[in-house]
């Protein structure tokens, strides 16, 4: 009975937009469009095609391909591939603790809530130095939490725990992850009506069957495109990644850092921006699989 | 309003642990009295007796203000006309939209210097558009996903039928619907704003952050009292953002009254 | 006698004029932009002169911990009473170049301070440099490997790899070889990738002479570091004062020229750290070159600021001339020169920072060099320095080798 109505809803709202937009011309569409496409042509497109250009320039000024070659060997490939397992899943574990936090969020009264999501947005935007640091103060030799298990008879140190390996860094990059799923998923929780829950219920329907068939379908498209954004985040997180690594990890970003602002590697900045346009081209790539599953989930609801 | 759950009870207990306790460690850092003994909030202290607190304070204010006044001027009305005409056109903004997050700091700022014109690059107002770049992200995808959550064409329809415009309609209509979504997209922006420390400094502006780095580099336990305040800060600068219009309004009903 | 008189008369007018002729000919054709030599520059006095009017330096990537930058930044600005502008401190000698390259006018820096290896990025397929070729009046005593022969970079300083501890440790390392010990699990550091921090790079080689290799060969280093974490030493966690304060970072290694400053921030922070030369290794790493931007925004302040920093003297500090103001050369009661040799010189102020001055050898046959710190334990001895040549190719095997570690 929901897809009924919702179906109903969509043909009046269609019929409705045809009139609406009858005026709209093509000039109309494209005013619209103006402000944005020439802020990020300017202040986007811009410095990326003069990253592009350089990349393109070898130290002797010839234009050649060559760079791009050299992304996908040896130890270049292998940064490709750790930062998108880096990313991939801080995306998703992020996704679904950013999400039952947002649930628990949108069942809280309004100052609590405003406190909190306000939070979110500050550590959202923690990083770098001061955020390791952080986790050294709770999580290292001699850090609080650490002290804390050790109290409970429990010490993390005793084996060859690493605080700053693979999934150490996940562990950190929670940390920002989480609070901006948080901020980003968290009105489209909101905009669970509690009518639906309460139907369910009237129709004899369990919890479970409430989650399969009506939040899930409904929350899907929101969650596909929140944690592609945890993705991106993570997938080019730089000062976090070199606060926590002394290159052990081999991350793009980390790459690039050593290669156009380092003090070791001269004369392949071009490697350095070369790498930058492949990080763009996997973001292609990404998105175009987002794309497909928002289609697919979309097809099956 | 449901109430919560078991489930979302110990949801929260739980990330309250994982989120205070490196805080809080890093507080008692911050507390550390002089030489390492004791508490005291000498540290806190120091802070604001350094020079170039209040300079570098006020410009990344600045900063935030107009990062905060572009976010609204361009990204929601671009969000709204995309859902509501620009349906063709919804896939490539997105795109565009999405690309600033994969590109690192580092290469945006080799590529802002290359090739931003030389009098862009003598302001630190340069940083403002490229923050607003920087953020477009997570404002776009916040703006989407509240537009997606209300029946928008409704609403407008609804609202032009009492003969109000375009411009109306936005302010007074849209932006309160979508007010959590609206308000989160400016969270993000101007905690970024204010927290924003690699592009600042590949660009050689004086920020405050660029400036908090500079002024810690000889006092360890200052450094870290001062990257706990800049948080609380930050904070702080939100939790206003978001009770003053409320207490404005309780007074102006009481005025009324 | 009237010839005599008339003789005299001329005479006296010819001396009366000329120093005021000598003098505008100086300010009239001295481009201070391309002046190569203090002697092209009118003297010291007037490079003095010159640089007060400018009243600024603009500086980058300066860290005051570093080699005791911070003294000889207060020392210029209280003795010349020039404004110094430092930007990014924690910037890289990449960012030096490319400030040069691609900043607005007024924010260019006018003197940079950038890695060996980097050299070769100053100047671009054609030859042309970013540099003003410009001899410091101590030219001659710096080492031909070390300056570039028509005076575009010059070496300034380098430093030895040493091993840092906190006081508190159960253990005291000495050498590398005792950083292996079980004492030290999950607590050893190094600063950061060694294919991005020239200090990491410096330890792995360093690493690999203690362990049989060479600065031609640095994978017995590689290995060394493999073993180190096989053994639940090495902590992945950058060591920094941070990180050292907070008791995650028990012993790690750094430049020598970092010792004295980093030792005086724990110590304020309430840890006392000490250092000392490894027993197994003595590697120096290739010195910093100094390079005046060729389109600096103070040109004679630039000038005056790398004669300064290249200056043998002993002499006065910051510090010294603290409270004091016989130095007022506004009213011209003073000369330059003559303030400019009261100073202590860059070199002098490198070494108390516990960095090897590059004029060092000759300042200590001539009994110039200050005492250095006594923050280091050990004896340093006879140290091993690897060409640019050595460094890129240890960098090309670590590319690979380093993330498997």
């Amino acid at each position: 009975m929901t897809t009924q109505i919702q179906t109903e809803e969509v043909l009046t709202a269609s019929n409705r937009r045809q009139n609406l937009f009858s005026g709209f011309k093509f000039p109309k569409t494209f005013l619209g469009l103006l402000p944005i496409l020439s802020f990020a042509g300017i202040f986007l497109v811009w410095p990326l095609s003069a990253i592009f250009r350089a990349s393109l320039h070898d130290n002797h000024n010839h234009i050649t391909f060559a760079v791009y070659r050299e992304l996908f060997t040896g130890i270049y490939r292998e940064a490709f591939i750790t930062s998108f397992k880096l990313a991939f899943l801080s995306a998703l574990i992020a996704g679904f603790c950013g999400a039952a936090v947002s649930a628990a969020l949108v069942r809280t009264s309004g100052t609590f809530r405003s406190l909190i999501s306000s939070a979110s947005g500050v550590l959202a935007n923690t990083g770098g130095v001061p955020l390791a640091f952080m986790f050294i103060a709770a999580y290292g030799q001699d850090g609080l939490i650490t002290k804390f298990l050790l109290w409970l008879h429990w010490d993390i140190y005793a084996g060859s725990f690493d605080i700053f390996n693979f999934w150490g860094i996940l562990f950190v990059y929670g940390f920002f992850q989480i609070p901006l799923m948080v901020i980003i998923f968290t009105p489209a929780m909101e905009n669970m009506k509690k009518e639906w829950a309460e139907a369910n219920d009237s129709l004899g329907g369990s919890h479970f069957q409430y989650l399969r068939y009506v939040a899930i379908p409904t929350l899907i498209p929101a969650f596909l495109s929140a944690t592609l954004l945890l993705f991106a985040s993570s997938f080019s997180a730089y000062a976090t990644a070199r606060a926590m690594t002394i290159g052990n990890l081999p991350l793009v970003p980390l790459v690039i850092g050593t290669l156009v602002d380092g003090n070791v590697i001269p004369s392949e900045a071009n490697l350095g921006d070369a790498l930058a346009m492949g990080m763009v081209a996997v973001s292609v790539v990404v998105i175009a699989a987002y794309l497909a599953l928002l289609r697919f989930s979309k097809r099956r609801s | 309003m449901r109430k919560l759950s078991k489930f979302n009870i110990f949801t929260l207990i739980f990330a309250a642990f994982f989120f205070i306790a490196p805080l809080l460690g890093a507080f008692g850092y911050a507390l550390r009295g002089v030489n390492g003994a004791g508490h005291s909030l000498v540290n806190f202290r120091w802070i604001f007796q350094q020079q170039g607190f209040y300079t570098n304070l006020g410009v990344s204010l600045r900063l935030a203000a107009v990062t905060a006044l572009l976010v609204m001027v361009l990204m929601v009305p671009t969000v709204v006309f995309l859902h509501l005409g620009g349906k063709r056109w919804r896939r490539l903004i997105e795109f565009v939209c999405l690309v600033p997050i994969v590109v690192p700091v580092v290469s945006l700022a080799i590529g802002a210097q290359i090739s931003m014109p030389k009098w862009l690059q003598s302001t630190p107002y340069e940083l403002c558009f490229f923050y607003v770049i920087v953020s477009m992200p997570y404002v776009y995808r916040a703006v989407d996903i509240g537009l997606q959550s209300i029946s928008l064409s409704t609403l407008v329809e609804a609202s032009q039928s009492l003969g109000a415009s375009g411009l109306t309609t936005l302010r007074l209509v849209i932006v309160p619907a979508i007010r959590s979504a609206v308000t989160g997209a400016l969270f993000i922006s101007i905690a970024l704003s204010l927290g924003e420390y690699a592009l600042a400094s590949l660009l050689h502006f004086n920020t405050f952050p660029t400036w908090v780095t500079n002024v810690s580099q000889e006092n360890i336990l200052g450094s870290i009292a001062l990257s706990v305040s800049t948080l609380i800060g930050a904070w702080v600068v939100l939790l206003l953002i978001v009770f003053l219009p409320k207490i404005r309004s309780l007074r102006k009903v009481s005025v009324n009254v | 006698m009237r010839k005599q008189f008339v003789f005299g008369v001329v005479a006296a007018i010819a001396v009366a004029i000329l120093p005021t002729v000598s003098a505008q000919t100086a300010s009239a054709d001295t481009n201070w932009a391309t002046c190569g030599d203090i002697t092209a520059c009118g003297g010291m006095d007037a490079l003095v002169a010159e640089a007060q009017k400018e009243g600024a330096l603009n500086l980058t990537t300066i860290l005051r911990n570093w080699a005791d930058y911070g003294d000889a930044l207060d020392s210029f600005k209280a003795a010349f009473g020039i404004n110094i502008a430092d930007d990014n401190p924690n910037g890289s000698s990449a960012y030096e170049i490319n400030l040069i390259k691609t900043a607005p006018a007024a924010t260019q820096p006018d003197v940079v301070d950038i890695g060996a290896s980097h050299i070769v990025d100053t100047a671009d397929s054609t030859g042309v440099s970013i540099f003003a070729p410009y001899k410091v009046q101590t030219w001659n005593d710096i080492p031909a490997t070390w300056k570039d022969s028509t005076g575009l970079w010059f070496g300034n300083y380098s430093g030895q790899i040493v091993i840092g501890y906190n006081a508190k440790d159960k253990v005291a390392p000495k050498s590398f070889k005792d950083l292996l010990n079980p004492a030290f699990k999950h607590s050893v550091g190094i600063a950061g990738d060694p294919t991005g921090a020239q200090e990491s790079l410096m330890t792995v080689l360093a690493a690999s002479v203690a362990n049989g290799g060479s600065l031609d060969n640095v994978t017995p280093g590689v290995n060394y570091f493999h073993k180190l974490k096989l053994a639940g030493n090495l902590s992945s966690a950058p060591a920094t004062a941070a990180s050292v304060v907070s008791g995650q970072t028990k012993a790690w290694t750094d430049w020598s020229f970092n010792a004295p400053g980093v030792a005086a921030q724990a110590a304020k922070a309430g840890t006392t750290l000490k250092y000392v030369f490894p027993s197994d290794a003595a590697v120096t790493g290739t010195p910093y070159i100094f390079g005046i931007n060729k389109n600096a925004p103070h040109p004679a302040s630039a000038r005056l600021w790398v004669e300064f920093m290249m200056s043998e003297k002993k002499g006065l500090l910051a510090k010294d001339l603290d409270g004091q103001d016989p130095y007022n050369l506004q009213q011209g009661t003073e000369k330059g020169s003559t303030l400019f040799n009261s100073l202590m010189g860059g070199q002098n102020i490198f070494r108390l920072g516990g960095a090897a001055p590059i004029l060092g050898s000759v300042m200590a046959s001539h009994k110039l060099l200050v005492p250095a710190p006594n923050v280091i334990l050990g004896t340093s001895g006879a140290t091993a320095v690897p060409t640019i040549a050595q460094q890129l190719a240890a960098v090309a095997v670590l590319k690979t080798a380093w993330p498997k570690i």
